[in-house]
């Protein structure tokens, strides 16, 4: 370009003659090109164009135009735009800088008016053919004049131009959308009283500049589109501003809002927005382009790559998706944040849990989700602080909350691994599960609505391969999915089963459960089962008929227990009076190896109660041929009346060593805690703790020396201090099984017998191989037990611990015994 | 001061007497029922022979069944009868 200003200067120069003319003709068409309100008749014009041509210096005018604005601009008006914009240094009115803004880009657009009307003529000149004029390229040659404003204009961009423009864009879209809202809510924008601030402009209503600030908002968008820089100046500010505002709105709206779907609603208010964004992209298409910017843009719409040269709806549609996936981006964000809030209010969140899974889809935000929600759990669910029950309820939320966020359950099974490791270290899980699906426990009934739902998945069903699905409905699995040998048919969503995974097996599940069941049976009054027999009926459902037998027979004792009675009551009926049994005795008779392990606890009743149950036997072994009654002393429940000199407590029902103690405190007043221990055979501990009751019914009272004493008369003073007994008392409901881990104890030390034997044999051996040997004998042995690695080192670290065994480097043997 | 008992409920848990805990036959406990039943008691009985062997009536009637030549206690070999 330089080069050919050097040219064309010696031509200019060269004297008189033939190069006078082109000199003049030179003269004349530049000034023609860059000043249009000159005299000159299109005649000469014409004949100057023509001799240039002719002279070949037509194709030189392009250059020089450029190379004209390229000089004009760096050296005077990209200066004067700055400091125009920078000018009022002192602090100003908000009016004030939109209109230094405004008046700043006025400037520049006057500035460069005449070269912009220059390349159009010069292109116009070449379509016409004036004087054969041919600018090879004029199109790119326009394309190149705008690419020189936009990089000398923009080359150091004083942040003062953003923070204006980001003001004025913000200040117009709150007019706007206040105008527009207003349209919204009635025909008329609501009248605001006098003195009061106009909610578009935030100045008092009589100062209420909106619909100047809209206009203003016009020409600027003329202006910049005329210069094709309204892209490059106005994107980063509205984008930043459509992100402040949706953020905020979504703050605003539905921070903490869970039943509601935000979606419809948010559809709306962004085509609201959009409204405002067509004003500030819109303007392209107006009568303020050019004709000939026109006819380009109508007729080859397509072919042309400029930014300015897009309609300017395609530009909107650009908008309304980057919109959209802001608003996507931005929603999920926060609700993955409120994650573990949205899943504990599960189901009244479910609207939330929508709206994200749309989100969701559209963002690429699930490894965020997963981890953001393992964590939640973590810090927020995971802790000693937190009951076994409300984690199991958490759970569950979770389980029926994320199946509907992924129905590929990958999500499910990833974030709620640490609460099911969680819960594999607590005692109580398999306990508070059980009593859940029994309906006992508190808060958590959905297990037991889960369970009499109908149509169950049962357990069996799932471990075969075979599932009706259509092959073609198959879909793979999202790329975070835990690679496992499961695969996806086997990631379940049914609750239950789902739990009940949690330990790898159901059996400990129904080893639970039938323990819980004996609890409920013995603490029966009445033979009534029903409850029963439908909870039982359910699991049979789930965990199929085989592993319920157990519990069958269990309710089959109780059915039976209570015809005995019935028997043994008719033939006592039959009696005379004088052998009318001096106590009312009836009985649960159980199947002992159907039922778990009940606690074996020594007790000795009074002789009248002996001698009932001796009667009962005769009676039973006369139903029953060649079977007889083995009695458990300690179960049951004994109703009873206690008679004192002032008043009778009735109706008491307590367990059977309470009333062996009150019994015998009918013949001796007063007894030490060692005679009551030895004449009940119970240890003084226990005795003790069961005295607590009848102090608290005020019927005993400990004095010194450690004697008990029958209350005969109660004074009020007395019924004070009980009160302050109950903390001693003994009120929590024992079970009269055998808890999981004494049972496991036991099986433990089952084990150790094997493990003795085989290291005297053997001298030493590593763990892994004392777990292989162990799995191939007990499998065979009497008690069937899953037990893992880690269980098995637990055990054996006890046992050096306890000096009962040696490790060194891995491999364990028995001590030297010496 | 006087207590009046109104109801007992005790718990008990019924056995065979029998000389011996498991069946010889079927290896289960006698208070258990045969592999073949599902409800112990009355629906799986145990019988005796005179040899005062006993086993489950279902295990012995089976063994019996299988006996072509002479019925003889499994356990000890004498002929088997059942004990009135």
């Amino acid at each position: 370009m330089e080069e050919s200003v050097m040219e064309s200067d010696p031509v200019e120069m060269s004297g008189p003659g033939p190069h006078q003319g082109v000199a003049d003709a030179w003269e004349t068409v530049t000034a023609a090109l860059v000043s249009p309100g000159n005299s000159l008749s299109e005649q000469s014009l014409s004949d100057s164009l023509s001799l240039l041509c002719s002279q070949g210096l037509g194709q030189l005018l392009g250059d020089w135009l450029l190379e004209t604005l390229q000089m004009r601009l760096s050296s005077f008006v990209v200066p004067e735009f700055w400091s125009g914009l920078k000018q009022p240094e002192n602090e100003l009115e908000e009016r004030d800088r939109i209109w230094v803004l405004l008046f700043a880009f006025r400037t520049l657009l006057e500035r460069l008016e005449p070269f912009l009307g220059g390349l159009d003529r010069l292109r116009m000149w070449q379509d016409e053919g004036r004087g054969g004029l041919c600018v090879p390229g004029a199109k790119v040659l326009q394309e190149r004049a705008f690419t020189v404003i936009r990089a000398l204009l923009l080359f150091s961009p004083s942040p003062v131009l953003q923070e204006r423009v980001l003001e004025f864009y913000s200040r117009t879209l709150s007019v706007y959308m206040h105008q527009e809202g207003g349209d919204e809510d009635g025909p008329e924008v609501p009248e605001v009283p006098e003195g009061g601030v106009c909610l578009g402009c935030g100045v008092p209503t009589h100062h209420c500049w909106c619909q100047e600030a809209l206009k203003q908002l016009q020409e600027l968008s003329h202006i910049l589109s005329k210069l094709q820089l309204l892209e490059w100046v106005s994107s980063e500010a509205v984008t930043s501003i459509l992100h402040k505002l949706i953020e905020q709105r979504m703050e605003q709206h539905c921070r903490g809002e869970y039943e509601r779907s935000f979606l419809l609603e948010f559809q709306e208010w962004l085509e609201l927005v959009l409204g405002w964004l067509s004003k500030v992209f819109a303007s392209e298409a107006d009568g303020a382009t050019s004709a000939a910017e026109v006819s380009m843009t109508l007729s080859a719409p397509s072919g042309l790559s400029s930014q300015a040269g897009q309609p300017a709806s395609s530009i909107l549609k650009q908008w309304r998706c980057y919109m959209h996936q802001f608003f996507c981006r931005i929603y999920v964000n926060m609700r993955i944040e409120e994650l573990f809030s949205i899943i504990r209010d599960f189901p009244e969140s479910k609207a939330a849990i929508e709206d994200l899974k749309f989100c969701l889809e559209r963002t690429n935000q699930r490894q965020q989700l997963l981890t953001s929600l393992k964590s939640a759990f973590e810090s927020r669910l995971l802790h000693p602080g937190v009951h076994t029950s409300d984690i199991l309820t958490v759970y569950i939320s979770a389980i029926k909350a994320l199946r509907e966020l992924d129905p590929s359950m990958v999500i499910l099974q990833v974030a709620c691994q640490p609460i099911r490791k969680y819960l594999r270290t607590r005692e109580d899980t398999v306990r508070q599960i059980v009593a859940g699906l029994t309906g006992d426990a508190e808060g958590c009934t959905d297990l037991a609505s889960e369970l009499s739902r109908g149509d169950p998945v049962t357990l069996e069903m799932q471990d075969s391969d075979e599932e009706g699905n259509n092959p073609e409905d198959w879909t793979p699995d999202p790329t975070d999915a835990v690679p496992d040998k499961m695969g996806s048919k086997r990631r379940s969503s049914d609750i239950i089963s789902l739990l009940v995974s949690i330990y790898g097996s159901k059996d400990i599940f129904i080893d639970e459960y039938r323990a819980v069941l004996a609890d409920r049976l013995l603490h029966q009054l009445n033979y009534n089962t029903a409850r029963e027999i439908r909870n039982v009926e359910l699991l049979k459902l789930r965990f199929g008929e085989s592993h319920m037998h157990y519990c069958e027979v269990m309710l089959k004792d109780m059915a039976d227990s209570r015809r005995i009675n019935s028997n043994i009551r008719e033939e006592e009926s039959r009696l005379s009076d004088e052998e009318q049994p001096p106590l009312s005795l009836s009985a649960i008779i159980l199947s002992s190896e159907f039922w778990p392990p009940l606690k074996e606890e020594k007790l000795e009743l009074p002789p009248l109660i002996c001698q009932a149950m001796e009667a009962y036997t005769h009676r039973y072994e006369k139903l029953k041929a060649m079977r007889t009654l083995s009695w458990k002393p300690h179960l049951g429940s004994v109703t009873l009346d206690v008679e004192l000199e002032d008043r009778v407590l009735t109706n008491l029902t307590v367990s059977p060593i309470h009333a062996a103690i009150i019994l015998h405190f009918q013949e001796k007043s007063s007894w030490t805690l060692e005679e009551l221990s030895g004449k009940l055979g119970a240890p003084k501990e226990l005795v003790h703790r069961k005295l607590a009751l009848w102090q608290q019914h005020g019927v005993l009272r400990e004095e010194a020396g450690g004697r008990y004493y029958v209350v005969e008369t109660g004074s009020s003073k007395e019924k004070l201090e009980r009160g302050m007994m109950l903390i001693d008392s003994d009120e929590e409901r024992d079970s009269n099984t055998t808890t999981q881990s004494e049972q496991r104890e036991e099986k433990l030390q089952l084990f150790w017998a094997y493990i003795q034997a085989m290291l005297t044999n053997l001298d030493s051996m590593t763990l892994d191989r004392i777990h292989s040997m162990l799995r191939m004998f007990v499998a065979t042995g009497p008690v069937v037990t899953e037990m893992d690695v880690n269980e098995l080192e637990a055990f054996l670290q006890k046992k050096v611990r306890e000096h009962q065994l040696m490790v060194s480097a891995g491999v364990y043997r028995l001590p030297k015994s010496n | 001061m006087k207590v009046k008992i109104k109801q007992w409920n005790g718990v008990a848990s019924w056995l065979w007497v029998a000389n011996d805990e498991n069946c010889g036959i079927c290896r289960m406990p006698f208070n258990g029922c045969c592999p073949d039943c599902k409800v112990p008691g009355d629906d799986c009985p145990l019988v005796w022979g005179q040899c005062s062997h006993c086993f489950h009536m279902h295990c012995i009637l089976k063994w019996l069944n299988s006996q072509q030549v002479q019925q003889q206690c499994p356990m000890c070999r004498q002929e088997w009868k059942f004990k009135e």
